[in-house]
């Protein structure tokens, strides 16, 4: 009779560890095919990875929305230098930046006055972007993870 | 002459030119939409998609005619989605495309043989092939999808799926989000040419930032009023022990410092205490935690042994 007990308890906590063992592998399974579906919706995006589509008010006021190329400001400046000393929040649309305050020197004013970098006269130079493009982070993760909202 | 003759032919050659015009429009728009598109199943013939240039693929569907084609493109039909699976496209964008790849159907039928030749260079391993050229003419429908790939196609030859070589760093021209009837983007910096000297990486950019900063290809400024201060930079690995079978990950403040500000992490986004942050790649997939900036701007995510770096102690097995 000894010998049933121990027999019966024994699978019980193999099983226990085959189901750990299980999620585990289920676990990584899921990431790995995340990143395979990541890749796979990463094919049709062709823009530098990083660029920033700010859309908060252009459309509606008849502007083409602003790319902001990350690549290109971090040859130039150190991250801290925008995201600490100028305030700009670490998410995209996330700052409440207009014309009014680029022109009184916040945000990208701070540097597009004509002495570091060109002045506000340069409209299309920011503003370069198609109609219509929303808010994004092109390229992150995020964007290749989230399916795109069909019309 | 008369204004009578004048006013009768002025709109007729108006007529021609803007039939010209919007052909010769045709022609590039058909090949660009291709390329952006179609190339990732049309080249390769993913899913029984006909491949570009293939006129074995073609025969019954050309008898259909370039309207009812068009309309199954725009429409979907088998396995291929609505448009391709790109709603942006106007119906004007996909009939030019489906135009084309009919246009390049044409043109690859009469040199036939002399493709067949450049195919058979490919196989010159085998002296019975390159022997007899009836032999060549006969044989090389079978193969073409390694062919195809190989011919500096499109195409990621490692994977499909992949962006390409030629789809990398891009002109903002033709980046896909900068407007390119805009005159403001034709003076923008194309990023190839920031990048030349840089070291090379496999992702993001394709720029190792930080093996570009250390090796002095870029100074960028760490302030905006004084050009010579210096960061403050901390040399502190932090070592998080990781579930499951990862190695472990060393965080170093050092290349973090060299870019970034104390303030830019902590505490809103880490609390300053080893141990104290319950980190996870859920969060960071999100774009949480490291996520803030990688995935967006440093490296992805999917560099994963740039950060699981310490490979765990070999323990005993019982």
């Amino acid at each position: 009779m000894k010998d049933d007990i121990r027999k019966d308890e024994e699978p019980l906590q193999t099983k226990e560890l085959h189901r750990n063992e299980l999620k585990t592998v289920a676990a990584v399974f899921l990431l790995l095919m995340v990143l395979l579906g990541s890749l796979l919706l990463s094919w049709p995006s062709k823009a530098e990875y990083g660029d920033v589509v700010i859309n908060n008010f252009s459309d509606e006021s008849g502007m083409r929305p602003v790319v902001f190329p990350h690549w290109f400001h971090r040859i130039r400046f150190r991250c801290k230098v925008c995201h600490a000393d100028l305030g700009f929040k670490f998410e995209a649309g996330g700052n409440d930046i207009s014309m009014l305050k680029i022109i009184d020197g916040e945000y990208c004013g701070a540097c597009h006055n004509g002495n570091i970098a060109w002045s506000v006269e340069n409209c299309n130079l920011c503003h370069s972007g198609k109609s219509g493009t929303k808010t994004q982070v092109h390229e992150s993760t995020l964007q290749k993870l989230v399916a795109p909202v069909s019309k | 002459m008369n204004m009578k003759y004048l006013g009768k032919i002025h709109p007729l050659v108006l007529l021609a030119v803007l039939i010209c015009g919007t052909a010769n429009l045709n022609a590039a728009t058909g090949e660009q939409v291709y390329a952006a598109n179609c190339v990732a199943c049309h080249a390769a013939g993913v899913l029984g998609a006909p491949k570009l240039g293939v006129e074995a693929d073609w025969t019954t569907r050309s008898a259909k005619g370039l309207d009812k084609l068009s309309q199954n493109a725009i429409k979907g039909i088998n396995a291929m989605p609505p448009k391709g699976g790109n709603p942006a496209l106007s119906d004007e964008e996909v009939r030019a495309v489906v135009a084309y790849m009919l246009d390049r159907l044409k043109e690859s039928e009469p040199p036939a043989k002399a493709t067949v030749k450049k195919k058979g260079v490919d196989q010159k391993a085998s002296a019975a092939a390159a022997s007899s050229r009836d032999a060549e003419v006969a044989k090389p429908k079978p193969r073409p999808k390694k062919v195809a790939q190989r011919r500096g196609r499109p195409v990621n030859a490692f994977n499909r799926l992949m962006k390409p070589p030629s789809q990398r760093n891009l002109p903002p021209m033709r980046d896909g989000i900068h407007d390119s009837r805009n005159d403001g983007t034709a003076a923008l910096q194309h990023p190839k040419e920031a990048f030349g000297p840089m070291p090379k990486a496999n992702s993001g950019n394709r720029v190792d930032w930080v093996a570009a900063l250390n090796r002095g290809d870029l100074k960028p400024r760490f302030d905006l009023e004084d050009e010579n201060r210096e960061p403050v930079v901390l040399d502190l690995n932090i070592v998080r022990e990781v579930k499951g079978s990862m190695p472990d990950v060393v965080y170093p403040h050092k290349q973090h410092t060299e870019w970034l500000d104390c303030s830019n992490c902590h505490p809103a986004i880490f609390f300053p205490k080893k141990g104290a942050n319950n980190i996870s790649m859920a969060s960071i997939l999100l774009g949480e935690q490291c996520g803030v900036c990688h995935g967006k701007v440093a490296f992805p995510v999917s560099e994963c042994r740039k950060c699981h770096s310490k490979n765990k102690p070999k323990t005993a097995k019982k």
